[in-house]
C-alpha cells in the first residue's frame, strides 16, 4: 500500500506539478518587467484546452507525425521516474539507471526532431537541426557531470549518487548543469520561447505544425523535463541526506523554486545570444563540468 | 555435434559454389542450409559449454590444420551465418540475374566469402589462419567490383585491395614473428611470454586496416558506397568484424605492454567521434552508413581497451562487463547495420539514387521499408528499448564503474565516456537527417517520386534482422550466456557464471516495459485524434505562395551547424557560385566531404614516398664513367673506414 502511495505521489509530483514551472517563470518574467503577467496556471488551461482541439495534419506528414510526440512524452515521463525525489526516491534504481535516463531523454530528442522533419518545413528542419546539434555539447557536459557525481559517491546509481553526499565541486557542477538546463529546455540565452520569429527559434519553431493534443502532450513533456533537470541540479548541489525526510522535502521544494526563479530572472536580465555564440557558451558548459569531474576525483582520493 | 554441423555447412557451401553459376534457387538454398548450419553450430558451442577443436593428419602448406571453435570465434560464427544467410536472401531479388549480368559470380563469391570467413574464425594455426584472411580478402574484393563497369567501383575496389594487403603485409609479419618465438605455428594462449608483449602493435595495424578503425579506415567508405547493398551489409555488419575478432583474440591469448589498454581505448574513443562526424557530414547515405561503422567499431575497442586496462588493474569487475558490452555490440551492430544497409539498397533499388538531397517522402510509396529502416535507426543510435541500446549500456555502466573505482584506469575511461556521449548525440544527429530526408516530407526528385516498394525477398530478410534486433533488445538476459562464454574465452579470469548481471535483468524488463508502453502511447494518440476531429491541410510556409519541395531542409543544411565544428578534420570541398546582378543566372553550392585521411595524408604521403624514389632513381642513368666513380668512392669510403678502425 505503501509503495503504491509512493507511486501515486510520485506521479503526481512529475505530471501534475510539472505544468507549475513554466508558469513561475512566466510570472518572474512578468514583475521584473513591471507586468501582471498570465496566471500562474496558465499553462494547465492550455493543455486542457489543447486536448479537446482538433488536429490540423500536413498532407505530407506520415503516422509518425502523431506518434512522435507521444512516444517523447513517455520517454520524458519515465526518465523522470528514474530521477529521486529527495526522500522521496525514485521508482526504479538499479546501477546504470543514470545511462537510462541521459538515453531516455535522448529517445525523446530523437521523437520530437523527426516529429518535426515530418512536414517538410524548412522552418522545422532548422529547429530541429539546432536542436540535435547542440544536443552534442550539452550530452557531454551531462556525462561529465554524471561522472563528476558517481567519482564523488563511488555508485552508478542516480539515487545514490544524488541523495547523500555533496562534494567540493558542488558550485562547479551548479554553472555548468544550470547551462545545461537552460539549453537543453530551450530558455534563454539558447532560445527564446516567447519569440515569434521563426527563424530565431529552436524549440519552439520544432512544434509549429503541431496542434491538439499532439502538441499538449510536447509542451507537458517539455515541462515535465524543467522539472526533471531542476530537480537534478537541486540534488546534485545540495546534501539532501544529512536533513530529515520532512526538511529534505521542503529543501527538494525550495531548490526547485531556486532553480526556477532564476531561470526567470536569467531570462529577464540576458537577451537571447547570436546563434554563433551558442556553441561558445555550452563548451563552457562542458568545461565547468569537466573541471567538476576534476575536483571531485581530487576530493575523492 | 559442432563438427558434424560444421562439416555440413561447408559440404553444402562447397556444393552451393558448384552449383552457383547456374542454379539459383539450388545454390539458395544450399547456402541457406550453410548459414543455418554454422549458425546452430556456434549456438551449440556457446549455449553447450564445451569447444569443439579438430586437428588433421594430413599436412596442408608444411603444418597439419587444427580447426577450434571457442566461446570466441563462435560468437562470431553465428554473425557470419545470420547475414550471410540474409544476404543471400536479399540478393536473389536486389543483384538478381535479369538486371545484373555479374550476378552468377556474385553468388559463387558471396558463399567463397562465407567459407573463408569460418575458416579465419576457426584457423589455429598461423599458416592457415593467413591463407584463409587471404581467401576472405580476395573474395571480398570480387564482391565489391561486382559492378566493375561503373569506374569509381573499380576504384574502390583497388583502394580496398591495396589496403586489404597492406594489413596482410603487417599480419604475415606478426605471424612470422609470433611462430618464430614461440617455435610453432599453432595458435594458442601464450600469455606467460613476456618477450611477445610489442606484436600488440603489429596486431592492432594489421586487424586495425580491416577493422576500419580510424584513421586506418581509408578504405571503407569508397568500398561500402560503390558495392553492391548486400555486399555492403556484409562487409560492415560482419567482415570488419573479422579485423576486430584478431584485436580480440589476439590481445586474449598474447601478452600486450602495459600501454596496450590505453592505446585500443584512445583509438577506440577517437573512431566514434570522429567516425560519426564524417558520417553526419555525408549526403551519400551508404557512404553515411559506412563512416557510421567507423563509429560502431570504435565503441567496441573502447570496449576492448577498456577491459585490457581492467586486467593490468587486477581484473577489476568493470572489465568483464567493458568486454561483453564490445561482444554484445558485435552481434547489435552486425544486425542493424546489416538491416540499415539492406534498406539503404531498397531505397536505391527503387529510386536508382542514394544521394539523400534527391529523394524525400518515400514513406508513402515504401512503407516497409521505411519502417524496418527506422527501427535500424533507432538501434544504431543506442536508444532504449533496442539492442544497440542494452550494448552500449554495459560499455557505459563499465566506464561509468572504472572512473568510480578511482583507480588509473579512469584516465581513460572518462575521457572515453564523455567521448561516447558526444559520439551517441552525433549518431542521433546523423539518423535523424538520414531518416527524415529520404522517408519524410515532400519527394525532392522525379526519381524520388516513382518510387515503389521492394518484394519480399528483399522485405523479409529485414523483416528477420529487425527481430532479431528486437530479441537482443527486449530478452538481454537470453543472450547473456553467450556473451558471458566469449568473455571467459578472452580471460580465464572471467568464468562463465551462469545468471545475468542484476542489472542487466532490470535493464531488459525495463526495455520489454518501455516497449509495450511506447507502442500503448502510439496506439492511444493515434485513437484520441479522430475523437477531436482532423483536417488535412498544406505545409505551412510563412505565408509562402508557391512553395516546392526543394525548399525543404536538405542533408546538408541539416547538417551544416555540426559539421562546422569538425571542419578542421572534414575538410569539406565546397564548389559555390553566388547569385550575381540584378538578375542573377545560375547560381549554385556544391559541398562534399571526401576522406580527409585519404585526401590530405596517405595521397601525399604516397606522392613524398614516389617523388623520393623517383629521385634516387637517378643516381641509375647508365653513365659507364659515373658507376667506375661510384665504385671507387666506395672503395675510397671503405678504406677510410678500415683506416680509422686501425687507428683507434
Amino acid at each position: 500500500m505503501t509503495a503504491l502511495g509512493l507511486l501515486i505521489v510520485r506521479l503526481a509530483w512529475w505530471l501534475l506539478l510539472a505544468p507549475l514551472l513554466p508558469g513561475i517563470i512566466n510570472k518572474v518574467k512578468a514583475w521584473v518587467a513591471g507586468r501582471r503577467g498570465p496566471p500562474v496556471l496558465q499553462l494547465y488551461y492550455d493543455l486542457a484546452r489543447l486536448w479537446r482541439k482538433h488536429v490540423v495534419l500536413s498532407t505530407l506528414a506520415s503516422p509518425a507525425f502523431i506518434v512522435g510526440p507521444a512516444v517523447a512524452w513517455v520517454a520524458v515521463a519515465s526518465a523522470a521516474m528514474l530521477v529521486p525525489l529527495g526522500p522521496g526516491g525514485a521508482t526504479l534504481s538499479f546501477r546504470g539507471d543514470v545511462v537510462l535516463m541521459l538515453y531516455l531523454l535522448a529517445l525523446a530528442r530523437f521523437a520530437t526532431s523527426w516529429a518535426a522533419m515530418e512536414t517538410g518545413s524548412a522552418f522545422e528542419g532548422m529547429g530541429a537541426a539546432r536542436e540535435v546539434s547542440y544536443a552534442v555539447l550539452s550530452e557531454a557536459a551531462i556525462i561529465a557531470a554524471m561522472l563528476a557525481l558517481s567519482v564523488q559517491t563511488g555508485s552508478v546509481s542516480l539515487a545514490t549518487m544524488l541523495v547523500p553526499s555533496v562534494g567540493t565541486s558542488a558550485v562547479l557542477l551548479a554553472a555548468g548543469l544550470f547551462t545545461v538546463l537552460l539549453a537543453e529546455n530551450c530558455r534563454v540565452p539558447f532560445d527564446d520561447p516567447a519569440t515569434h520569429l521563426e527563424l530565431t527559434m529552436i524549440h519552439e519553431v520544432m512544434v509549429l505544425d503541431h496542434s491538439g493534443p499532439p502538441l499538449a502532450a510536447i509542451l507537458h513533456g517539455a515541462s515535465v523535463k524543467l522539472l526533471l533537470f531542476a530537480v537534478l541540479l537541486t540534488q546534485a548541489v545540495l546534501p539532501m541526506g544529512l536533513f530529515s525526510p520532512l526538511t529534505a522535502t521542503a529543501l527538494l521544494v525550495l531548490g526547485v523554486l531556486v532553480v526556477t526563479v532564476g531561470v526567470g530572472v536569467v531570462e529577464s536580465l540576458l537577451a537571447r545570444f547570436a546563434f554563433r555564440r551558442v556553441p561558445l557558451l555550452l563548451t563552457t558548459s562542458v568545461l565547468l563540468c569537466v573541471f567538476a569531474l576534476l575536483v571531485a576525483w581530487q576530493g575523492a582520493a | 555435434m559442432p563438427g558434424a554441423l560444421l562439416l555440413v555447412a561447408l559440404a553444402a557451401a562447397v556444393a552451393g559454389m558448384g552449383v552457383g553459376f547456374r542454379a539459383r534457387r539450388a545454390w539458395l538454398a544450399l547456402t541457406l542450409v550453410a548459414a543455418s548450419a554454422a549458425l546452430v553450430a556456434s549456438l551449440v558451442v556457446l549455449w553447450g559449454g564445451s569447444d569443439w577443436e579438430w586437428r588433421g593428419a594430413m599436412p596442408i602448406g608444411g603444418e597439419t590444420p587444427h580447426l577450434r571453435l571457442d566461446g570466441l570465434s563462435a560468437l562470431f560464427l553465428a554473425l557470419v551465418g545470420v547475414v550471410g544467410g540474409a544476404g543471400a536472401i536479399y540478393s536473389h531479388e536486389y543483384w538478381s540475374d535479369a538486371h545484373n549480368a555479374s550476378a552468377p559470380r556474385g553468388r559463387v563469391w558471396w558463399t567463397a566469402l562465407l567459407v573463408s570467413m569460418a575458416l579465419v574464425l576457426t584457423a589455429s594455426n598461423g599458416l592457415h589462419f593467413l591463407i584463409a584472411w587471404e581467401l576472405f580478402a580476395i573474395s571480398a574484393y570480387f564482391l565489391i567490383t561486382l559492378d566493375r563497369a561503373q569506374r569509381d567501383v573499380r576504384a574502390a575496389g583497388w583502394l580496398y585491395l591495396a589496403a586489404s594487403h597492406a594489413g596482410t603485409m603487417v599480419l604475415f609479419g606478426f605471424f612470422a614473428l609470433l611462430a618464430s618465438r614461440t617455435g610453432s605455428w599453432d595458435l594458442g594462449p601464450v600469455r606467460d611470454q613476456a618477450g611477445l608483449q610489442p606484436l600488440l602493435w603489429l596486431a592492432l595495424l594489421g586487424f586495425g586496416i580491416k577493422a576500419g578503425a580510424f584513421p586506418l579506415h581509408i578504405w571503407l567508405p569508397s568500398a561500402h558506397a560503390s558495392a553492391p547493398s548486400h555486399v555492403s551489409a556484409i562487409m560492415s555488419g560482419v567482415a570488419i568484424k573479422m579485423g576486430v575478432y584478431g584485436i580480440i583474440r589476439f590481445s586474449g591469448w598474447l601478452p600486450w605492454p602495459a600501454a596496450g589498454g590505453g592505446v585500443v581505448t584512445v583509438v577506440g574513443a577517437t573512431s566514434a567521434v570522429l567516425g560519426i562526424a564524417f558520417a553526419f557530414a555525408q549526403d551519400d547515405v551508404k557512404r553515411l552508413l559506412a563512416y557510421c561503422s567507423v563509429e560502431n567499431v570504435g565503441i567496441i575497442l573502447v570496449g576492448v581497451g577498456g577491459a585490457m586496462l581492467a586486467v593490468g588493474d587486477g581484473n577489476a569487475p568493470w572489465g568483464r562487463l567493458l568486454l561483453a558490452g564490445a561482444l554484445l555490440h558485435v552481434w547489435s551492430h552486425g544486425l542493424f547495420k546489416a538491416l540499415l544497409f539492406f534498406g539503404a539498397g531498397s531505397v536505391l533499388h527503387a529510386t536508382g539514387t542514394k544521394e539523400m538531397s534527391r529523394l524525400g517522402g518515400l514513406w508513402r510509396s515504401m512503407p516497409w521499408t521505411a519502417a524496418l529502416t527506422a527501427i535500424g535507426m533507432l538501434a544504431v543510435t543506442g536508444l532504449p528499448p533496442l539492442n544497440g541500446f542494452v550494448s552500449e549500456w554495459l560499455v557505459y555502466l563499465g566506464l561509468f564503474d572504472a572512473v568510480a573505482s578511482h583507480e588509473p584506469a579512469a584516465w581513460a575511461a572518462a575521457p572515453a565516456a564523455i567521448a561516447l556521449g558526444a559520439a551517441g548525440a552525433i549518431a542521433l544527429a546523423s539518423f535523424v537527417k538520414a531518416g527524415s530526408v529520404i522517408f519524410l516530407g515532400a519527394p525532392r526528385s522525379r526519381l524520388a517520386e516513382r518510387a515503389h516498394e521492394c518484394g519480399w525477398a528483399m522485405r523479409g530478410p529485414m523483416v528477420g534482422l529487425a527481430a532479431a534486433c528486437l530479441f537482443i533488445a527486449l530478452a538481454p538476459t537470453v543472450v547473456w550466456p553467450a556473451v558471458a562464454r566469449g568473455v571467459a574465452a578472452w580471460s580465464p579470469d572471467w568464468p562463465v557464471t551462469g545468471a545475468a548481471p542484476l542489472p542487466l535483468a532490470v535493464l531488459g524488463r525495463v526495455q520489454l516495459t518501455l516497449a509495450v508502453v511506447l507502442v500503448l502511447a502510439g496506439v492511444v494518440a493515434w485513437r484520441v485524434l479522430p475523437r477531436n476531429g482532423v483536417r488535412r491541410a498544406p505545409t505551412w510556409a510563412c505565408g509562402y505562395a508557391a512553395p516546392t519541395a526543394r525548399m525543404q531542409y536538405s542533408s546538408g543544411s541539416f547538417a551544416g551547424i555540426a559539421t562546422g565544428w569538425f571542419r578542421w578534420v572534414l575538410r569539406p570541398h565546397l564548389l559555390l557560385r553566388r547569385p550575381r546582378g540584378l538578375a542573377p543566372a545560375k547560381s549554385f553550392r556544391l559541398e562534399h566531404t571526401p576522406d580527409t585521411m585519404l585526401d590530405a595524408v596517405l595521397i601525399p604521403l604516397g606522392g613524398l614516398i614516389m617523388r623520393t624514389a623517383s629521385g634516387a632513381r637517378r643516381l641509375q642513368h647508365g653513365s659507364l664513367s659515373a658507376y667506375i666513380l661510384y665504385v671507387v668512392a666506395g672503395l675510397a669510403a671503405l678504406g677510410a673506414m678500415v683506416f680509422t678502425a686501425s687507428v683507434r
